[in-house]
């Protein structure tokens, strides 16, 4: 039983340590990514309407 | 539903006034922006896939925020209580199981370049319109039931946490909160989960990890470890231990972590709306950690739990009835009664906005999934004129309102009889164990066939026997394991695939179009 408690214990506290550096690195560049999704969601939207204009 | 009164048993919850002003202010923001978000959505992909655009960081945000929901934080929560540490070995398979699905690609990047959107879209590509159709009404039946206790699981957290008592009180704040889902998922589409799930992946981890060092500060590790040694002895840490999950359990949940990261609807959605095939493993790698931590962090709250009910009499004679684990519903409450005594105000208050907002966010891409299943999958298939992009969004928001309506009072009815993640897993394997026999056979061998397909899906279909309540319908004198079912379904599954595929080949073979099968 003791293999399975410290090997536990080594898993637990080993992911906590690497999921805080995960969420600090993902919340800094999800950030960034959102700016640039809405910008190129933007441009799509604005060249479809473009299209349309030009189809009629 | 039978509701414990807490504070009958002298215990006060740390939930104020305060906090419930964090959680209405929280919500109400999360919605605004929600609906504000419509502006971008000019199409049905950027509806359903958010125009296909996001970059890596946003999809590992927006597939954790998804899965990392309230639900998850309950069902998981109440296997690390009955299970102790043992359960964490749940944790590590999705782990492992994730990683290898991103270094290797397997499923989600042949899926990925085909270009589809849902996995029944794959179904008509290779095997036809037929199993396209049948797979989707699979698809979404399974999906739409397995999301039947998320209300549920949500009103036993409230309850725990702010001690309420009034089943009125509950079921209103249960539908308020169901409205807000409904509200912002019709309006806003795949653009509005995908930032709304981000706001949630950035507050619930860092609220998640807050806690984790409250609890380990407030009951200790070394008195964790020793409590649950005395509770449960070596079945809380072995997993193999006769007495508690066993060998059959352990296989069942690398199953459940293949399933649960590329199988699963809602997860592979998230590599469908991925930028590029490069994106989509990246996603996979770093995701790994997400998908063990979402189980880890809530076993340990459970463990946690246990330990606090153990230390505590009057706790233990309702959570621990003559030293045995009580019910489904009363143990789904122990991590939520947990944190009401350990997290000081306003810190509860965040973590409480966090795990509902948490609870909507995941409702939302449950809601979106199961509803374009419906749409793009069951119903436009079915005429001959292709459906207008405006057509299907508004079919796809219909579908939405009555999904809402139905897991309502499904919520409110239906006997759970089982732990809530044996729940979980027995509903979805409706879909996925004939799910798994199509997509590995159908991506990654020619012979595969439509015979083959439709045999797997109605094999996968038996997995509603594990159901309790449907076992007890059908008069099995003797409860069978939701693990014996699940693995016993997937070989079926797999078998009938195979062999239909060996006796009624296709006549033409056809061929993937514009993918690579490997």
């Amino acid at each position: 039983m003791n293999f399975w408690i410290n090997f536990w214990s080594f898993f637990f506290y080993t992911s906590l340590v690497l999921f805080g550096g995960l969420a600090i690195v993902v919340s800094i560049g999800g950030f960034f990514n959102i700016r640039s999704m809405f910008k190129s969601m933007a441009e799509q939207g604005a060249s479809e309407e473009d299209v349309t204009e030009n189809n009629t | 539903m039978d509701y414990i009164d807490l504070e009958a048993l002298g215990l006060k919850t740390n939930f104020t006034i305060v906090d419930w002003v964090i959680v209405i202010l929280y919500l109400l923001g999360i919605v605004s922006v929600g609906v504000y978000i419509r502006r971008y959505v000019k199409n049905v992909t950027s509806f359903i896939v958010a125009g296909r655009s996001l970059k890596t960081y946003l999809a590992i945000a927006t597939m954790i925020g998804t899965e990392l929901g309230l639900v998850t934080v309950m069902y998981a929560s109440q296997k690390g209580y009955t299970g102790g540490f043992a359960a964490f070995h749940i944790a590590f398979a999705a782990a492992i199981v994730t990683l290898m699905v991103g270094l290797t690609g397997f499923i989600v990047v042949p899926l990925r370049r085909m270009g589809v959107m849902t996995i029944p879209e794959f179904y008509e590509k290779r095997f036809g319109k037929g199993v396209r159709i049948l797979g989707g009404i699979i698809l979404a039946f399974s999906g739409i039931l397995n999301m039947g206790m998320f209300l549920k699981a949500g009103s036993l957290f409230v309850m725990g946490v702010t001690h309420m008592t009034s089943p009125r009180d509950l079921k209103l704040i249960m539908t308020v909160l169901l409205g807000f889902v409904l509200l912002y998922t019709t309006l806003g589409g795949m653009v509005s989960v995908v930032v709304l799930d981000y706001i949630q992946f950035v507050v619930l981890s860092f609220g998640l990890l807050a806690t984790s060092i409250i609890a380990i500060r407030n009951l200790g590790w070394h008195h964790i470890v020793d409590t649950v040694q005395q509770v449960q002895g070596e079945a809380g840490f072995n997993p193999f231990h006769g007495e508690g999950f066993g060998t059959s359990y352990v296989i069942w949940m690398f199953f459940m972590g293949l399933v649960s990261c590329a199988i699963w609807q809602t997860a592979v959605i998230r590599a469908c709306s991925a930028e590029s095939i490069k994106v989509v493993r990246k996603l996979y790698i770093w995701s790994s950690i997400g998908f063990m931590i979402r189980f880890l962090i809530p076993y340990f709250f459970g463990i946690c739990a246990l330990v606090y009910i153990f230390d505590h009499e009057s706790l233990r004679n309702i959570f621990l009835p003559g030293g045995k684990t009580a019910d489904s519903q009363t143990t789904l409450m122990a991590m939520p009664v947990l944190l009401s005594q350990i997290l000081p105000a306003g810190l509860i208050g965040i973590i409480s906005a966090g795990m509902l907002a948490a609870f909507m966010s995941t409702h939302d891409s449950y809601l979106l999934c199961w509803s374009s299943v419906l749409t793009q999958d069951v119903v436009a298939p079915c005429f001959k004129k292709e459906l207008s992009s405006k057509t299907r969004l508004l079919l796809t928001r219909l579908f939405i309102l009555t999904i809402g309506i139905f897991i309502l009072i499904w919520g409110l009815w239906y006997d759970l009889g089982q732990d809530l993640w044996d729940y979980m897993a027995i509903s979805g394997a409706i879909y996925f164990t004939g799910a798994i026999a199509l997509l590995t056979c159908g991506l990654y061998w020619k012979r595969a066939s439509k015979t083959g397909a439709y045999l797997a899906l109605v094999c996968g279909f038996l997995a509603i026997l594990g159901l309790k309540p449907i076992q007890r319908f059908c008069g099995f004198e003797q409860e069978i394991p939701t693990e014996i079912v699940g693995l016993t379904v997937i070989g079926l599954a797999i078998v009938g695939m195979i062999l239909g595929s060996l006796i009624f080949p296709d006549r033409v073979t056809e061929k993937i179009e514009g993918s690579e099968i490997r």
